[in-house]
């Protein structure tokens, strides 16, 4: 899209001019950073708040399973492979030891960043005489993948620590504990395109909110955000899908099979949110074999794992679940920075902080209202 | 020689350090300045003067579409030279070889020297080696240090530097740091891009006596984003580019999308940026346009007065008009490049 027609777009929605503010979350790390890449924000009525929801999922990911993940990696048996922005989020808990799995290399362990389930087949095999423990952290669109690979078969040294989520849940239990949390949804493409669009057409129907799913360069948000805009100027709500050449109603079937096949859904904690029915993914029974809190039994002491509360004044629950903007958080660019994160948020690629700060955002505007306080 | 790796032996200043030397650095790297029997160099100055610089080299993977641990040594060498205001004359190379890396990578790497010496029309005078055991280097780094006459008509001085002056970009941002990353093997991508890794001083020659021409920086780790906080920094002043206007090829602009890496933080090694007065900075992109490898010289950004209100001096329009700040590099976007 030139030039031209985003000016037309953003004439479009400056036209519109929403009266009171209009609340627009978005719940994928890809979208935040595409928002604030673009300097999206600079450009639009100061009534339309793009407000990061849960989106990240290597901020989300409990920390009884990072604290297992870091467990297993002091096994001088064990090679622990992870995704690399999972290496340096930090765990808060009594127990003595690292606190992050970065921590625990330095300490000797072997852990080593991965960029696919692929990249963990190749690693057992090159080490029959090891045990490669995969710590499988994701949204649906990591875990098809990795259920692929389970059920090809893998090597006899290779298991799964699975710390896999389901995202629709979360948005669910948010509207269900507060029907305004937000104006509207930009729906996450990436997980639309493995589980249809169709799955995020009940934040219209239950609860009244335009919904529209987005793709990922700064026009194709901008053009959903006219979508949503133009729905509350006519006062209704319905899902759109705004990123139809890869984003299909039922999306790609195949891979939600291969879930199916593989993985169960039940119940699972959230780092800084808590316990979300149906949110989260477990290896089935008959994969028992490749369950790596099934290999190592000495995992079920760790259930005991109790994380310490979050160090004073950081807010990451606050920004997850979208009640705060990251710069409202006192530590955000102070205490918490990039190269030393107190936060998950500031870790990943995906978290808000971290998008924010690389991107050079920080307490420019101490009067702008929460998204909560409006 | 019939050795195929180096070994422990090369490094102990007997037989086989001779052969190495003889065989290697003379036969491939081959200057009839080269002086491989004398503890120092012997050469003229023109009573003029001179810039020194001195560069440590080491990137993983040692070989990379479009150069070299040996190529990118000389011209980081050379290019520091040439951004200074001076013409790269001599230059000294130092390796640390670790124990196990082949014979034919290291004479890869010495002709790979060689060749860029020659084409930059530098000489290579004095060397040394060391070889230290397996496991205790990154396969081979190079020390340089470069001797440059300063030309008499450049005045390249920060201090010149004032709001309204353009920036002007050699060319295409990030191939080098892209280029290597892909050279690493770990994301399963194939690519025909290769390294921008080139010596700049044509594109320094070519434009050097246009008085309108206050600053030049090669836009090496940090890329240009980091090469504008420097500037930024040493002036009071801030910065703001155009996205829209910073070349950049389709390859690396795919590969950043796809892996998240922001290309204003990614090394070039051929590219150089000026800062020139606005009614210069045309003749500045027309120069540079008839340069090899300079056919996508453009001018990306203006200095402005220091903007208060941000926090960051450096910011870039977006391509749908937005602005965004460019703030400094925290971690390394690649493991490490250059």
């Amino acid at each position: 899209m030139r030039r031209q027609s985003v000016e037309t777009l953003i004439a479009g929605l400056d036209a519109m001019h929403p009266e009171r503010p209009f609340r627009v979350m978005n719940v994928c790390g890809g979208h935040e950073r595409s928002i604030t890449q673009a300097g999206l924000r600079s450009l639009l009525d100061k009534h339309i708040e793009l407000i990061p929801g849960p989106g990240c999922p290597v901020c989300i990911c409990p920390e009884e399973d990072i604290a297992q993940a870091i467990h297993l990696a002091l096994n001088e048996q064990v090679i622990l492979l992870s995704f690399g922005d999972m290496l340096r989020v930090p765990v808060f808990s009594h127990t003595e030891g690292p606190r992050s799995l970065l921590a625990a290399r330095s300490q000797g362990a072997d852990v080593r960043p991965v960029a696919s389930p692929l990249d963990a087949v190749a690693i057992a095999r090159a080490n029959v005489t090891q045990q490669v423990v995969f710590f499988a952290a994701g949204f649906e669109t990591t875990m098809a993948p990795v259920a692929a690979m389970v059920a090809e078969g893998v090597p006899d040294n290779l298991t799964v620590l699975l710390s896999g989520r389901l995202t629709w849940p979360a948005v669910a239990m948010l509207l269900s504990n507060d029907e305004q949390a937000f104006d509207a949804l930009i729906a996450p493409g990436h997980v639309a395109t493995i589980m249809g669009s169709d799955e995020w057409a009940f934040v219209a129907e239950q609860h009244g909110l335009p919904t529209a799913i987005a793709g990922f360069h700064g026009e194709s948000v901008l053009a959903a955000l006219q979508c949503l805009l133009q729905q509350r100027s006519d006062n209704r709500a319905q899902l759109v899908n705004c990123y139809p050449e890869v984003v299909k109603p039922q999306g790609n079937t195949q891979a939600q099979q291969l879930l199916r096949e593989v993985m169960v859904v039940s119940a699972a904690n959230w780092r800084g949110i808590g316990v979300v029915e149906d949110s989260g993914f477990t290896l089935r029974p008959e994969f028992a074999t490749v369950n790596a809190r099934v290999r190592f039994s000495e995992l079920t002491d760790q259930s005991s794992f109790t994380p310490l509360a979050p160090p004073a004044g950081a807010r990451c629950a606050d920004v997850v679940l979208g009640r705060l903007y990251p710069d409202q958080c006192p530590l955000f660019g102070n205490e918490c920075t990039p190269r030393h994160p107190i936060g998950p948020c500031m870790v990943s690629d995906e978290g808000a902080c971290r998008i924010w700060m690389s991107s050079g955002m920080r307490s420019v505007d101490e009067s702008k209202p929460t998204p909560e306080g409006v | 020689m019939t050795e195929e790796y180096i070994s422990l032996a090369h490094g102990n200043g007997g037989r086989l350090t001779r052969e190495l030397i003889d065989k290697v650095f003379v036969q491939y790297g081959q200057h009839p300045l080269l002086d491989t029997v004398n503890d120092a160099a012997t050469m003229s100055l023109p009573n003029q003067t001179i810039c020194m610089t001195t560069d440590s080299f080491t990137v993983q993977p040692l070989e990379f579409p479009g150069g070299n641990v040996g190529s990118l040594a000389v011209h980081g060498t050379v290019n520091d030279l040439s951004v200074s205001g001076a013409t790269p004359l001599y230059l000294s190379t130092s390796f640390i070889i670790e124990e196990g890396v082949s014979m034919a990578c290291l004479i890869r790497v010495v002709k790979a020297m060689a060749e860029a010496a020659h084409k930059a029309n530098v000489s290579i005078v004095t060397g040394d080696t060391k070889v230290v055991p397996k496991g205790q280097g990154g396969g081979i780094y190079i020390n340089t240090a470069g001797i440059g006459l300063k030309r008499t008509h450049t005045q390249f001085d920060i201090k010149r530097l004032s709001a309204g002056d353009h920036i002007v970009v050699s060319g295409p941002i990030g191939d080098h740091g892209v280029a290597v990353l892909l050279a690493r093997d770990e994301f399963g991508l194939d690519s025909q891009l290769i390294s921008d890794c080139a010596s700049v001083y044509p594109f320094v020659e070519a434009i050097d006596t246009i008085d309108g021409v206050k600053f030049l920086r090669d836009p090496t780790r940090g890329g240009i984003a980091m090469a504008m906080h420097e500037m930024a920094q040493a002036t009071n002043l801030s910065i703001r580019l155009n996205e829209a206007a910073i070349p950049l090829s389709g390859q690396v602009e795919s590969v950043c999308n796809m892996l998240g890496f922001d290309p204003y933080y990614l090394a070039c090694e051929g590219r150089v940026v000026a800062v020139v007065a606005p009614e210069v900075s045309e003749e500045v992109v027309r120069r540079w346009q008839v340069c090899e490898h300079g056919q996508n010289a453009a001018t990306i950004g203006e200095v402005l007065p220091r903007q208060e209100q941000y926090h960051c001096p450096v910011s870039l329009v977006t391509h749908i008009g937005g602005e965004r700040l460019l703030d400094e590099l925290e971690d390394d976007p690649l493991p490490r490049i250059c």
